[in-house]
């Protein structure tokens, strides 16, 4: 343990490798589903793998009672919450024992017991919806807190303006965690932001609002953890919000290809190689991939032997290996479902 | 018993008695609750009872959110136009969470707007847009034309677990009625009978129920009765009222304030053409505004919207007592 | 680019012509002559007619629910904008629009709106054309502090930033959105803070100093005619009525006379006016009776105007 650690123990230190190397695991599986069980997928997918650090450092920093919420992106929320992997990919295949039985898809896990209250599919468009989460957190007064996980490219949204400046005024309990990735989809960040075209980062967005906007590396789960559990006290404290600006690099393309039917999904390169040329860009950020990364360096710092390092993959490879047999065994809905669940 | 109140207090008093009765009922918006001694502020508290900036989007995602997190808000939205800024929040976010969920989740809350303010408010605040979510499954759309329906209606779209669309019309505002005291709730999907006939149906919304009203007594004195239907909910939709009132009638006539395509009066009319065409006597007629923008000089506005006169000759035509207009 | 005699006496004249406009339509609007929704700038004329005044007749100006005095100082003859008030067929719009949809695109004035800053997305587009087109033309919007924190107000403060559009952002900030004060919209007190992160020019002015609103225009002008953009000019003002006419409560017959006369946009301009030796009280009084004159005639035209075919909406829903 070194330390800059944050006072994260070996068994703390152990879990957020493991979450790590479970969600990349998961998304692993969801990519080469398309090649092992073409038309199993149908849709859009949208995979976290590169983002694992970020993810993970961000739920270390919550406890019990703490509420998130997410875009598209969502897989990676929910298995490091401990939702059952098997209804995860399940839902993904769109079988009944889904997680929302098949009726929600990718895009819209649900975990409320765990405290995943959903997703939107729309850029921008679940920042209000966590701001309310966030809002209904601070009547209850049990000092709960909300995350609210969304893009780059969702901070150009009038969306998330107003919430963030509600947040504001109102002090409420919730960090709002932007995942910068540079893109949105095919569209470079410096591209369509006034920030990143001049060079800046997008956390002086914060300014606006008068909270505090800080930048990490989110390829580092401890620093990650170290920003969000000063934003997270903050909020809890009732001082109000922050904006973490957590830069990733997410290694696949943003989604699989979007097709009409008959033609077979698949997930093409990377953006930066397709779109701009840039293999360089991509490889460099392979080079940097957080998972192996952070697995080298407990084992360097002797948190970790080898053995036990890769224990935690193989456990993970067959708990996903399970999830995916299952979500493949699984039956479709009954198609009259459909109708179900329309009014509560 | 009863007491008199206006429309517009009515409204208010059904939020209040939920409030109270319910600590889970939330209340914000803009301009609401601006100074200390506000009637809601003082009864429920600066938690309960929010002023918000101009941000339509964050107001109504916040109220998905913290129904997800298990509250019932209602949004104070002041005009139906100003849903169209947070377009996406109303028909793709709030309604569809609890489908896409497979049911796990339910979003409980009251978009309240006011609407078809034609007294020379011009194109931007006086449109009848209430049909623009009908047809989004997971909404519902509600519009009281009185007082006592403006309190049941409100108390109901409170206790509803879905999203609902509470639209009050505002040249109601303080029209006065009896509204039964204490807790008083109008269930939706059912359709009121102002006023039995048998001569002609005349399914009247909103606004539009008195002038159907006030156009069936001039029928009246030309010995027409007229059967006056008001819908109150236009989701759920109480079709089968409409259909047995035709088929006792035989003639159908849908008044709406908002425009012919695209609206509620040729939803009914379909929905009566489809189910009921073996009742009909005579083709249904739709009296509804013309389509345009609603204009702001006067003469211009009164000549765009239904009236009393033109309910008047669409029974008339439909009785074919009248030529029916090129 | 400092005021100078010529220039200052042009300012007085349009800041009384909005004044006698504004509170004759008061009068007309108690009197059922004007009616539907009206809200008057008495007391903000001086922004107006400061940015107003510099711009030409095929700049484009936006405005929102307040834009009478913006539509008097871009050139949009009086008796025809109380025409539209007045509902009648010679009104700017034909009485199709009202108080809050005036038009007039001979004059530059290409729209008002009643969404709150609804139209700032419409003044990039404006401005863009510009670009496009090669010519020095800009783009002006004004909106109130309210607008600020509504989210297509972000979104276009970005867009512009980015594709550094010619269009001048002109904040009327005074401190109330519709019947609510500034402190319950946002922490951030100076609307030209909300911007700062987007690294735009921004300033802030005494929105009754007009002459102080005219030389910071006259900067901004400047730049954004050779290309540049966008600018944030917020002008810091006082509303001397209620948000509408009907609206319970009435400012100014509260105030003061001392606080009235220190916010005065015009007093202050011909005190200043004065002092600088451009002009003295005989001009002052001439600008302001030449103003009565006008709208009295500007009341007696619109008065006189028919109103318009009954059919006429229908003709003019869609473009043939």
């Amino acid at each position: 343990m070194s330390s800059d650690d944050h006072g994260l123990d070996k068994d703390r230190l152990t879990w957020i490798l493991t979450q790590m190397v479970r969600i990349r695991e998961f998304e692993e599986r969801v990519k080469s589903t398309f090649e092992e069980h073409p038309g199993a997928i149908r849709g859009h997918t949208h995979l976290a793998d590169g983002a694992e650090a970020s993810i993970v450092g961000s739920l270390a920093a919550l406890r019990d009672g703490d509420q998130v919420m997410a875009t598209y992106r969502c897989h990676g929320y929910p298995i490091g919450l401990g939702s059952d992997t098997k209804a995860l990919m399940a839902e993904i295949y769109g079988k009944s024992t889904g997680i929302c039985g098949g009726f929600g898809g990718s895009m819209h896990f649900v975990d409320v017991d765990r405290g995943f209250l959903g997703t939107s599919g729309i850029v921008g468009q679940g920042i209000p919806h966590a701001t309310g989460a966030a809002y209904a957190a601070q009547i209850r007064g049990k000092g709960q807190v909300v995350l609210s996980f969304f893009g780059d490219g969702a901070s150009k949204q009038g969306a998330f303006a107003e919430s963030l400046n509600i947040a504001s005024l109102w002090k409420l309990p919730i960090v709002f965690v932007m995942e910068n990735n540079n893109y949105n989809v095919v569209t470079r960040s410096d591209q369509e932001d006034a920030n990143a075209a001049a060079g800046e980062p997008l956390a002086v967005k914060a300014k606006a609002y008068s909270m505090p906007g800080v930048t990490v590396d989110g390829g580092d789960p401890i620093e990650v953890y170290g920003a969000m559990r000063t934003a997270v006290e903050r909020a809890r404290s009732g001082e109000g919000p922050t904006l973490v600006e957590s830069k990733v690099y997410r290694l696949s393309a943003h989604g699989n290809i979007i097709a009409p039917p008959g033609v077979p999904l698949h997930y093409p390169e990377h953006e930066a190689i397709t779109v701009f040329g840039n293999r360089e860009e991509y490889e460099a950020a392979l080079r940097g991939d957080p998972v192996p990364r952070f697995r080298g360096r407990l084992i360097g710092e002797g948190t970790l032997t080898p053995e036990q390092a890769d224990e935690i993959g193989t456990a993970a490879k067959e708990e996903m290996e399970a999830a995916v047999q299952f979500a493949w065994e699984s039956p479709l809905p009954d198609a009259s479902e459909a109708v179900n669940h329309v009014y509560a | 018993m009863a007491h008199e109140l206006p429309y517009i207090a009515a409204i208010n008093e059904a939020i209040q008695l939920e409030m109270e009765r319910d600590e889970t009922v939330l209340y914000f918006g803009q301009n609401i609750a601006t100074t200390d001694d506000d009637p809601f502020l003082t009864a429920f508290g600066k938690d309960r009872v929010r002023v918000t900036p101009i941000s339509e989007t964050a107001e109504i995602g916040m109220a998905v959110g913290a129904a997800l997190a298990g509250y019932r808000p209602v949004v104070e939205l002041y005009m139906a136009e100003f849903m169209l800024v947070a377009m996406d929040q109303v028909v793709n976010e709030a309604p569809r969470f609890r489908y896409m969920s497979g049911g796990r989740v339910k979003v409980p809350l009251v978009l309240k707007a006011g609407y078809g303010f034609t007294a020379g408010w011009a194109g931007q605040h006086t449109g009848s847009i209430y049909s623009m979510f009908v047809g989004v499954p997971g909404l519902k759309v509600v519009l009281p034309s009185t007082a006592a329906d403006a309190k049941g209606l409100m108390a109901t779209a409170i206790r509803d677990d879905n999203p609902v669309c509470y639209f009050h019309h505002y040249l109601l505002t303080l029209e006065h009625g009896e509204v039964p005291d204490g807790e008083y709730l109008v269930p939706f999907g059912e359709a009121a009978i102002r006023r039995s006939g048998t001569d002609v149906t005349i399914v009247a919304i909103g606004w539009m129920v008195d002038k159907a009203l006030a156009a069936a007594e001039s029928l009246a004195s030309e010995g027409i009765e007229a059967e006056v239907i008001d819908p109150r909910t236009l989701v759920p939709l109480d079709s089968k009222t409409i259909l047995e009132s035709v088929a006792k009638t035989g003639r159908l006539v849908v008044v709406d304030q908002a425009t012919r395509f695209g609206g509620a009066s040729g939803m009914i009319a379909a929905e009566v053409a489809e189910l009921g065409f073996d009742t009909l006597k005579a083709p249904i007629i739709q009296v509804t505004a013309l389509d345009a923008s609603i204009p702001y000089s006067e003469p211009m506005e009164r000549f765009v919207l239904p009236d009393e006169a033109k309910i008047v000759t669409a029974v008339q035509q439909v009785l074919g007592q009248a030529p029916v207009a090129a | 680019m400092a005021l100078d005699a010529r220039a200052a006496l042009a300012l007085l004249r349009t800041m009384w012509r909005i004044r006698m406009f504004e509170e004759r339509v008061g009068v007309l609007k108690r009197a059922d002559e004007v009616y539907g929704l009206i809200h008057l700038s008495i007391g903000a004329e001086g922004v107006a007619s400061a940015v107003c005044t510099q711009l030409r007749a095929d700049d484009a100006v936006y405005s929102g629910h307040r834009a009478h005095g913006h539509a008097l100082a871009k050139g949009a003859p009086s008796g025809r904008v109380m025409a539209e008030l007045m509902g009648r067929s010679d009104g700017l719009c034909s009485g199709l629009g009202g108080s809050m949809h005036l038009v007039d695109v001979e004059h530059g004035l290409m729209g008002a709106t009643g969404v709150v800053g609804g139209n700032i997305p419409l003044a990039l587009g404006s401005a863009l054309a510009a670009r496009l087109r090669g010519t020095d033309q800009v783009a002006v919007v004004f909106f109130g502090d309210g607008a600020v924190q509504a989210g297509h107000f972000n979104e276009s403060v970005n867009l512009a930033a980015l594709w550094r559009l010619p269009v001048i952002l002109v904040c009327e900030n005074n401190g109330m959105a519709e019947f609510t004060t500034r402190s319950e919209h946002s922490v951030i007190e100076r609307v030209s803070d909300v911007v700062a992160p987007y690294s735009i020019t921004r300033e802030t002015v005494d929105g009754n100093d007009a002459a102080a609103v005219w030389e910071a225009f006259a900067r901004h002008l400047a730049a954004a005619r050779g290309g540049e953009g966008p600018y944030l000019l917020e002008c810091l003002t006082h509303r001397l009525r209620g948000h509408y006419e009907g609206d319970p409560t009435q400012y100014r017959d509260a105030l003061a006379a001392e606080e009235w006369r220190q916010r005065d946009p015009i007093g202050r301009l011909t005190r200043l006016a004065a002092d600088e030796g451009w002009f003295g009280e005989a001009q002052a009084a001439a600008a302001e009776a030449d103003a009565r004159a006008e709208i009295e005639a500007a009341v007696q035209f619109a008065r006189a105007s028919p109103y318009p075919e009954p059919a006429l909406p229908g003709a003019l829903v869609y473009a043939p």
